[in-house]
């Protein structure tokens, strides 16, 4: 009967065959390492934010003065298991994150942005720079006092753009001079559903482009997929369905176990515009940002610092034009690739931290590691090719 | 094999210090005695502790997730009327407004209206909790919250119980939700386990492995 | 047999896969069922020696306005109606629930204890399309086809308990 239904709907759609080709025919290298799998659990955890998240605006108020008891009592404690689907969105939208630097990680080891893959780069960017913004404007929906006092701090930033300028966009961001109804209302509209509409549209492109320019190989060599590729279904699916397992088995743990961390006690007071709290900074995936802006003793100088960062991660593809591919394959490449990781965990974990001058000395020192790896990739390059000219073309 | 170790190591101690234990961050302990953090934890004090709220606390402070409210709001007849239309939670702008004489009257007198304690118990924790409501000067100084509770640490705690009672599901619920955690975490490992398996057997048999 | 086994461990994921959907579909599904607080309103008290004699309160019940009806002691009505299943239910009680809401349309009836027009007796009026109900529900004149819905209901005292089974059991 089954199979009845199913050659009906294959006669009209024609999906067996494209199980067939994107499936079985779709030829894959055998030694994808385990980091591979980033994306496909990115992809569950988006998949997890978007559900958990329908629900959650059937009962969340976008008002200011009901918001904080319609997620605290309403969701928390009034609608059975709403506080299970709220606990999932909250840690779910860290796990997402967390992966996603784990995923542009992983691409940057390999050298996943290399032709002919610059593009998937390029859109992969412009997925994490949505998805920054994505968890900016969710979290300020519960509006207690993180949530609150972390967008004033966030919406403070653009301010270090000297003269009017700075100062505008601030309040074009808060729409007011300070963050009310208007600012709750358009972060509200922007979270639940244009940014994720975004979000699906940038992703689908990805996942097109990961597909139309095939998947890299850890050794930095491309294939020859007809000889050596495994199947994907079910050498991949098979694989990676037992990683997204583990995945969620984890995930669950922090869901049912650990939500401290990503329910601070503290944003269980509700906003109060009076009193700041004694400690304010960004969530975990803004930190890095955040030391390097406060690091630099000039604001202004701060501010194109971080987002002198983001440009350089635009454009990784043409910073790194070496022939030789994977950290695997380029000893130097991978010294610096250390540099980097050690850098950015040491940026971020500062800036939890208070900002004393030491703090502020070593913000300092690991923002100039974080940038010697994009400078170094051009110097790089050109002492690779040296090495690829005098091995007559040998990209082994 | 030892990038792999290094890399692995790397994230999770980086995950651990951001997510669990930030040894590089120390926020303030507050010292409580074992014997009051267990009256805390205790169902059995729920009951007398919101009859020591009443007493002691419902001058200044509300908790609305209780449908408690300050002695001059839980006074005032319009407040009846409110709660048949509104149900248990009456929302923060109409109450604030309907019971403004009241509130500012307290605002007058303490500098400020006394916070609500519906979420306090999670917001600060017991520890925090039992040394302010004892010594709220120390503290913290200034502050307008006078020690109506000095020296008086057990029913300081039985307080607390029933604060935590407002904050936190009852044990049966906690019981339930701690059994579908374990369930689930269960559930995924084995599918998990069995998806590899189930793998390996096919690729054997593709020649694939 | 190899064939039996992968087949055997096929199915055992594909079974657990189908409980797993359950799993996560049970929880979602469930936070649609109405909450302890909404199954609480399901119950209203009225106090009927607040209410004075001859006249009728409205309350909510379960989101619908409710007439409590309070007639005096030696009430006397000999209006003629179409129907008379409600005082049938009724005759007696000095005290009771109607669902207020007119059986024509909707709207909402008023009660017009001075009658209306050529009704110089108590009856609802429903100023929408000129329904008249007398003062138990049963309808007399105008569009409406039944008389009003009369909800379950409990006299305790001077408790009449909307919603409680009692001296009606259920709806009409």
């Amino acid at each position: 009967m089954l199979g009845r239904i199913g050659r009906w709907i294959d006669e009209r759609a024609h999906i067996s065959g494209l199980w067939q080709s994107q499936m079985v025919d779709y030829k894959v290298p055998k030694n994808l390492t385990f980091p591979y799998a980033f994306g496909i659990m990115a992809l569950v955890a988006f998949a997890i934010q978007i559900i958990s998240g329908i629900f959650l605006t059937m009962y969340y108020q976008p008002n200011v003065h009901t918001a904080f008891d319609s997620v605290n009592y309403t969701i928390m404690k009034e609608v059975p298991f709403m506080w299970l689907i709220r606990q999932v969105h909250a840690a779910g939208a860290n796990f997402f994150l967390a992966i996603v630097y784990l995923h542009i990680f992983t691409g940057i080891y390999y050298n996943a942005y290399k032709k002919p893959r610059e593009l998937t780069w390029i859109v992969g960017f412009f997925i994490y720079f949505v998805l920054l913004m994505t968890a900016l404007s969710g979290y300020l929906l519960p509006w207690g006092q993180l949530s609150y006092w972390g967008m004033v701090v966030t919406t403070e930033i653009p301010t270090a753009i000297p003269g009017a300028l700075g100062e505008t966009i601030s309040v074009w961001m808060k729409g007011g001079y300070e963050l009310g109804q208007i600012t709750l209302g358009r972060f509200f509209g922007l979270h639940i559903w244009l940014l994720p509409l975004i979000l699906l549209g940038l992703v689908g492109f990805h996942l097109y482009l990961v597909r139309a320019a095939g998947i890299s190989n850890p050794e930095g060599v491309e294939i020859d997929k007809k000889k050596e590729g495994v199947p994907f279904h079910p050498y991949i699916t098979l694989k990676e369905g037992a990683y997204v397992m583990g995945y969620l088995a984890v995930f669950f743990f922090f869901v049912f176990f650990y939500m401290h961390h990503f329910l601070p006690p503290d944003n269980f007071e509700p906003a109060n515009p009076f009193k700041t709290p004694p400690h304010i900074a960004p969530e975990w995936y803004l930190l890095g940002f955040y030391t390097i802006f406060r690091s630099i003793p000039s604001k202004f100088l701060g501010f194109i610092a971080f987002n002198l960062v983001l440009l350089l991660l635009l454009l990784l593809p043409f910073l790194d034009f070496s022939p030789y591919r994977s950290a695997r394959r380029r000893p130097l490449f991978f010294v610096m690739y250390i540099v980097l990781i050690i850098s950015a965990m040491a940026l971020t974990i500062l800036g939890t931290m208070p900002p004393t001058p030491t703090n502020a000395m070593l913000g300092l020192v690991f923002t100039a590691g974080l940038f010697s790896f994009f400078l170094s990739l051009p110097i790089i390059s050109i002492v690779e090719w040296g090495w690829y000219k005098a091995r007559g073309g040998d990209k082994t | 094999m030892i990038k792999v170790v290094f890399f692995t190591l790397l994230a999770l101690i980086f995950f651990y210090i951001i997510w669990v234990n930030n040894v590089f961050a120390p926020h303030e302990t507050y010292e409580m005695p074992m014997q009051y953090k267990k009256i805390v934890e205790d169902e059995r004090y729920v009951k007398e502790g919101k009859q020591l709220f009443e007493q002691n606390c419902q001058a200044c402070h509300s908790v609305r997730y209780d449908a408690v409210y300050p002695s001059a709001v839980q006074a005032n007849p319009n407040l009846k009327a409110l709660q048949e239309q509104y149900g248990k939670v009456l929302p923060k702008d109409v109450y604030e407004s309907t019971f403004y004489t009241e509130l500012s009257q307290l605002k007058e007198s303490l500098g400020k209206v006394p916070p609500d304690l519906s979420t306090m118990y999670i917001a600060r924790g017991k520890e925090y909790l039992f040394n302010f409501i004892l010594e709220p000067q120390k503290v913290i100084p200034g502050t307008s919250m006078p020690p109506v509770m000095a020296g008086r640490p057990e029913d300081t705690a039985k307080i607390i119980s029933y604060l935590r009672s407002v904050s936190e599901p009852p044990p049966s619920e906690k019981a339930k939700r701690t059994l579908m955690g374990i369930v689930t975490i269960a559930y995924l490992i084995i599918m998990g386990i069995l998806l590899w398996v189930w793998r390996g057997k096919i690729l054997k048999r593709m020649g694939l492995h | 047999m190899e064939a039996s086994r992968r087949d055997f461990m096929g199915l055992a994921i594909g079974g657990l896969g189908v409980v797993g959907v359950v799993g996560v579909l049970y929880p979602i599904i469930k936070t649609l069922a109405p909450s302890a607080a909404s199954l609480a309103g399901a119950k209203v008290e009225v106090d009927i020696s607040q209410i004075p004699e001859g006249n009728v309160r409205v309350v909510s019940w379960k989101g619908k306005p409710v007439f409590v009806v309070h007639l005096p002691a030696n009430f006397q009505w000999n209006g003629t109606t179409k129907e008379d299943k409600n005082r049938k239910l009724l005759e007696g009680h000095n005290a009771y629930a109607l669902i207020a809401v007119c059986t024509h349309l909707g709207c909402i009836p008023l009660w017009k204890p001075q009658g209306e027009a050529e009704y110089k007796y108590p009856v609802f009026h429903c100023p929408c399309h000129g329904g008249i109900y007398s003062p138990w529900g049963d309808n007399i004149a105008g569009p409406p086809p039944m008389p009003l819905h009369i909800p379950p209901q409990n006299l305790q005292g001077n408790k009449l308990v909307i919603g409680e089974p009692g001296f009606i059991k259920e709806q009409t």
